[in-house]
């Protein structure tokens, strides 16, 4: 089968999981307690008011017309309007992308650049105490919840970092205990995001911007990396050691190449193809791990405005969340899937 | 500022405390922001230049940031903060004492169901145009009246006995109402606004109808401030508005961010990230206190909580069970300890202060024999409850109603417990009447900000019932006793008829009463300001 | 059903390495924990109100803090210090810390062990006859289960408890309802039944149940050509017994595997909600760090211990998850993970 082929097929797969998305969707919505339009108006309407609102909306229709009238909406790329806010769902997903996105980002490479050589001194180093240590650590972070994680680090990093900034220090019941000042690490995302950070740069030379972007951001990155940090030390490790032991590495080895290249070059190439595979059916982890450290920290990002519409149970804005998640989801495995092809040859495109 | 007869009463005035940064014990009547003012504490008018701050930009932390555009959408304290500052009241509104003029220069009521508004002539939009009659009738009809283009939902909650409003010539406004002239001025008095008619129909009366988007353009008051920024979710800047009929604003320019942790807001604080923070919990009391720079304020507020016992089902019909539930919890108990002493327990619908609050009702308290014995003879022994509670919405809410389920469970003859939920159940509950067969939830607890200062606004939405169809409560007499108290033109009269009202309320025991929180504010000590009882944070009141 | 093979596999990993070790003996105790929790707890772990003279909940040793009070129009600073009475300390309301962490591994266990007795049920026939039939019923499931694995698992849990609301369901407790005939020692007043999440069970079972219909899926497809199962059906043996008697045991190890993984992952769900505040119980590790976070710099304790709880008992069954799978190599696909 050709690329082209491929990705039309899996397009069109893709396309039937979105139907489908929708469709449960819309079922939830429909099968929820709670009457539309008393929550879309709030404590205090009067009956007349929500009748008409009802009548407008086409709450009462019957249900197969609603649906009807929803997927064609969907379609023309009306995602509506929030219950709440009464502004276009749409634009209510765009704006909080770029947030979820650089905090995503941020926790992907924090969690390759420590795993990746973790994982090889794992590897090469089986059985001594480095490789027990990073064995600990992945069991660890695999079994943390990151919204404790997140609460433990400013617990134990804001006491920590009262030493270095004494005159920062914030008396609190905690430095009387520690005998320490107590910091306040930043939570939030305050001010510029990433790129403003870099067009900053690139405008007036100034770094402020990016380093207070970078000063907020650490903590929730971290935060939300460390499950995969723990994930890809595991995947490194293992699919290194089957590596290693295959016959083409002791055969390149006998040639004489330094034994750093290899590991790096050949080995970690091969073992890239499952980590990047993982990745990929683990976006829906990185998005749930969003919503709980978008929670924690305050970031205000697709995850945040998730549980606010849930708390205030603003289905229009919900269903766009979801629907934009789930979109991403298909389109990262499809790109997934086509990258799979491309780093390992001996796979055809089926 | 024109306002007339600012005294505050000593009583309400002895409530306000300043606190020393040492954090011992000190507590000065009638001495405000730095403790240096002697006993005068009118800090409202920001004339004196003497005590002037040197702060130019503030920033204000609430614990919600407005997910609406549109001033008169939901009725949420936090997004009054807001806007109030955007779309200014037509009154000043005192907590227990009344309305004096701001736009409104001077009213009169007509007497046969209608009052007058004469409006300043030199107030203007933010975009140039001028204030007229036609924008004040025009904003109070579009709760009203559901045939206007750019609605807004409000309603009954909103404005009451309030018919419509007319505008008789440029500067006149006429409203009609149902109730006595008195009431119908508490109702105005606090949701009177201004938007301007026509610049809302051309912007926003498009497909969705709604006053919604998210530029600084989608705002456009008489206020003080105007918008200069604005991030939906994260962020406003509002900048003092040149044109501003009346004085300038204290603050060149103010910042309104929300952290729904009050850790996060109290962080913020003491990071020198905000000047003022809302909602600090008791627990971070202490923090706040110690720190450089900052200080908390505190006022015993309107708000009180309780947990309404719907009396269509079982067994919430029966009196003696009701008060039952009364007498289980230990209101003085769970002040003291859940929130730190910072509330207040009361035996009745309405706060200390509420026109109409009734000083001779005791609350409740705890005793579990009687309890227990009340149980027996309501015929109700062994029954099983659920007290269904919101978090995150009221002071240390959730742990005040597991505390109250615990205390009722160990009653010998009632088992009950917490369930803990998202605020949309409580507040559907809240609205959904009284028929056994849209309730779900019996008994829940809710709080209810008397914001007019008048006992009206506590009760009968909840207990009156011709066209009431969201009452919590059936009960004929208490509801009669409520409607009477709205016909009642002399004051005094009504305040008599509405203390017999709590009395009746209190007997009757149609919620679990537990208690008014206090709101605490952390505050930058540069900033000179007195909280309200009403919640509402004015930066106009500051210095 | 587990075959002599599989049984010595285990058995051979067991003895050869560590770590199964380590995992076995921690789930021991957890689950000794959560089932003796009645006999083991110092007080009703419900009980509110075990507050500090001063007001203000106890702290466990080496907490002491120092807090602020309101009387009257008056702010003082008081002094709380440890008693020995509560020695983890109590909570916001003043409930016992040891005795809600005890009954919280219950709470996990229970929500872990029901979810994914659900999710089996619903799961592993769905699966069974798919695989075994195939065509449409196949292609059906097989969409299906795409349409399911694009919502992130925790936000179609979230998304589900707007539908099924918060609703708690209380599960009685044989050891406090015993103690009438045999003496174990229990304080008094331990409650004769706890409330675990009833929504959130039967939510976190329609989020996994697809892992289950996949596995088992595959299972049957590939035990339908098997020698044995041709032969039962040219002898004229009904589908239904087929499936039953010849399949479904054939599968049992990769499922038994998969429900190990899954009950970390549960578990972690479970908590994750309960954090959020979409549970509607309070009794649960999630919950208590919640409740924790507001007053973490000044009550640390209070989040500090249930999150250590979630931790073990996640680490305690994915090391047996890793066990089985080192041991039988079921090879099946990685699930995704609740928080």
């Amino acid at each position: 089968m050709s690329m082209g082929k491929f990705l039309f097929r899996r397009t069109l797969q893709g396309v039937f999981v979105i139907w489908g998305v929708v469709t449960a969707l819309f079922g939830m919505r429909a099968v929820s307690p709670g009457d539309p339009a008393t929550l879309m108006l709030g404590q205090g309407a009067t009956r007349n008011l929500i009748e008409r609102v009802r009548e407008e909306e086409g709450l009462n229709e019957p249900i197969y017309v609603q649906y009807f009238d929803y997927v064609t909406d969907l379609l023309q790329g009306d995602l509506g309007y929030s219950w709440r806010s009464e502004r276009e769902v749409e634009a209510m997903v765009i704006e909080r992308i770029p947030a979820t996105i650089e905090l995503a980002v941020a926790a992907t490479v924090i969690a390759i650049l420590i795993a990746i050589p973790l994982g090889v001194i794992s590897a090469t180093r089986r059985d001594q105490p480095a490789d027990y240590g990073a064995t600990l650590f992945s069991l660890l972070g695999i079994s943390t919840p990151n919204f404790w994680l997140g609460l433990m680090l400013v617990l134990v990093l804001g006491v920590w970092y009262g030493i270095p900034y004494p005159s920062l220090g914030i008396s609190s019941d905690l430095s009387v205990r520690f005998g320490i000042g107590f910091i306040d690490l930043p939570t939030g995302r305050r001010g510029a995001g990433f790129v403003e950070g870099l067009m900053a740069i690139v405008r007036d030379g100034s770094f402020d911007e990016l380093l207070t972007w970078l000063r907020h951001v650490t903590l929730p990155a971290i935060t939300l990396g460390t499950y995969f940090t723990a994930l890809i030390t595991r995947l490194t490790r293992s699919g290194m050691i089957d590596e290693i032991g295959k016959a083409y590495v002791t055969a390149t080895e006998a040639k004489g190449l330094p034994g750093v290249l290899i590991r790096y070059k050949h080995v970690l190439r091969n073992t890239m193809i499952p980590i990047v595979t993982v990745l990929g059916l683990q976006m829906g982890t990185l998005m749930g791990g969003a919503v709980i450290t978008e929670t924690v920290f305050n970031w205000p990002g697709l995850g945040l405005r998730l549980i606010d519409a849930l708390s205030i149970r603003d289905w229009p804005l919900m269903q766009g969340i979801i629907l934009f998640v789930a979109l991403m989801f298909v389109v990262i495995n499809i790109v997934v899937d086509a990258l799979y092809t491309y780093l390992d040859p001996r796979v055809s495109v089926e | 500022m024109p306002r007339k007869d600012r005294s505050t009463d000593r009583r309400t005035f002895l409530r306000y405390s300043s606190i020393a940064a040492t954090g011992t014990l000190v507590t000065t009547a009638g001495c405000l922001g730095d403790g240096d003012e002697g006993d005068e504490g009118d800090t409202g008018d920001g004339t004196d230049d003497g005590d002037m701050s040197d702060l130019d930009e503030i920033t204000i932390t609430l614990s919600q940031f407005p997910d609406t555009q549109d001033p008169l959408d939901h009725i949420t304290g936090d997004y009054f903060d807001v806007y109030d500052h955007i779309y200014e009241p037509l009154f000043d509104f005192e907590p227990g004492e009344g309305i004096f003029p701001r736009v409104v220069d001077d009213w009169e009521a007509q007497g046969d169901g209608t009052t007058e508004l004469y409006l300043r002539d030199d107030v203007v939009f933010h975009n140039g145009d001028d204030l007229t009659a036609e924008d004040v009738a025009w904003t109070m009809n579009r709760t009203l009246d559901p045939d206007i283009g750019v609605q807004s939902p409000i309603g009954t909650f909103g404005l009451g006995s309030i018919e419509g409003a007319e505008a008789v010539d440029d500067t006149t406004v006429a409203v009609n109402y149902s109730a006595a002239p008195g009431l119908a001025e508490f109702e105005f008095g606090n949701y009177a606004r201004a938007m301007n008619k026509q610049w809302a129909i051309d912007n926003h009366d498009a497909e969705n109808g709604a006053i919604a988007g998210s530029s600084a353009d989608t705002f456009n008051g008489t206020g003080p401030y105007e918008v200069v920024e604005f991030t939906s979710g994260e962020e406003i800047v509002l900048e003092a508005f040149d044109d501003y009929w009346g004085d300038e604003p204290p603050f060149e320019t103010v910042t309104f961010n929300a952290n729904n942790q009050s850790s996060g807001r109290v962080a913020a604080l003491e990071a020198g990230e905000t000047d003022l923070t809302i909602n600090v919990l008791p627990e971070d009391v202490s923090t706040v206190q110690n720190a450089e720079g900052v200080e908390i304020r505190r006022v015993t507020s309107f708000r009180t909580v309780f947990c309404p016992m719907k009396n269509t089902v079982e067994p919430f019909d029966s009196q003696e069970f009701r008060q039952a539930m009364n007498y289980a919890v230990d209101n003085e108990g769970i002040v003291e300890n859940v929130l730190s002493g910072f509330g207040e327990p009361v035996g009745q619908p309405v706060a200390p202060g509420i026109n109409g609050y009734n000083p001779d009702i005791e609350p409740y308290e705890q005793d579990v024999a009687m309890a227990e014995s009340l149980v027996e003879e309501s015929g109700y022994g062994g029954a099983e409850i659920t007290l269904t509670a919101p978090q995150g919405r009221y002071l240390n809410d959730a742990q005040v109603a597991e505390t109250a389920a615990d205390q009722i469970d160990q009653l010998s003859n009632v088992s009950c417990e917490a369930n803990i939920v998202e605020f949309p159940v409580v507040s559907d509950e809240n609205s959904a009447g009284v028929e056994p067969e849209n309730i779900e939830h019996p008994f829940y607890m809710i709080g209810w900000g008397t914001i007019t200062g008048d006992a009206d606004y506590g009760t009968q939405g909840f207990f009156t019932i011709p066209d009431n169809p969201s009452r919590t409560f059936d009960d004929e007499e208490l509801s009669q006793a409520i409607l009477e108290s709205q016909q009642m033109e002399d004051p005094e009269e009504r305040t008599q008829q509405l203390q017999e009202v709590m009395e009746l309320a209190h007997e009757k025991a149609p919620w679990l009463f537990l208690h008014v929180q206090e709101s605490i504010y952390g505050v930058n000590e540069q900033i000179q300001w007195e909280p309200r009882e009403d919640e509402t944070v004015y930066i106009w009141g500051m210095s | 059903m587990i075959s002599n093979r599989v049984k010595s596999n285990l058995r051979q990993t067991f003895r050869n390495s560590l770590l199964p070790k380590v995992g076995v003996l921690l789930l021991a105790t957890i689950v000794l924990m959560a089932v003796f929790a009645p006999v083991l707890a110092t007080h009703d772990p419900t009980r509110t109100g075990y507050f500090h003279e001063n007001g203000g909940p106890y702290p466990p040793p080496g907490f002491d803090y120092t807090t602020t009070v309101a009387q009257g129009g008056e702010i003082g600073e008081v002094r709380i210090t440890a008693t020995s009475e509560h020695l983890l300390g109590t909570n916001t309301v003043g409930q016992d810390v040891y005795s809600r962490f005890l009954y919280g591994a219950r709470v996990s266990l229970l929500v872990g062990l029901f979810g994914v007795s659900l999710a089996l049920v619903i799961g592993v026939p769905f699966g069974l006859v798919a695989g075994y039939y195939g065509g449409r019923v196949d292609d059906g499931l097989m969409r299906l289960a795409d349409v399911m694995l694009a919502f992130p698992s925790l936000v179609l849990a979230l998304a589900l408890i707007g539908v099924f609301g918060q609703q708690p369901i209380r599960i009685p407790d044989p050891i406090v309802m015993g103690s009438e005939y045999l003496d174990l020692g229990i304080a008094s007043g331990m409650p004769e039944s706890i409330p675990i999440p009833g929504s959130v069970t039967v939510v976190v079972a329609l989020v996994t149940w697809v892992w289950f219909a996949r596995v088992s899926r595959g299972e049957a497809l590939s035990l339908r050509n098997e020698e044995y199962v041709k032969a039962a059906k040219s002898m004229g043996e009904h589908n239904g017994a087929i499936l039953l008697k010849h399949v479904l045991p054939n599968s049992v190890t990769p499922i038994i595997v998969l429900a190990t993984i899954q009950i970390a992952v549960i578990i972690l769900i479970e908590a994750s909600l309960a954090y959020l505040g979409f549970s509607g119980t309070t009794l649960s590790w999630g919950y208590e760090i919640e409740r924790g976070q507001d007053v973490l710099r000044t009550r640390p304790w209070v989040s500090m211990l249930p999150g250590i709880g979630i931790v073990l008992s996640v680490i305690s069954v994915n090391l047996l998850g890793d066990w089985f799978r080192d041991a039988l190599d079921p090879n099946i696909e990685g699930s995704e993970r609740g928080a």
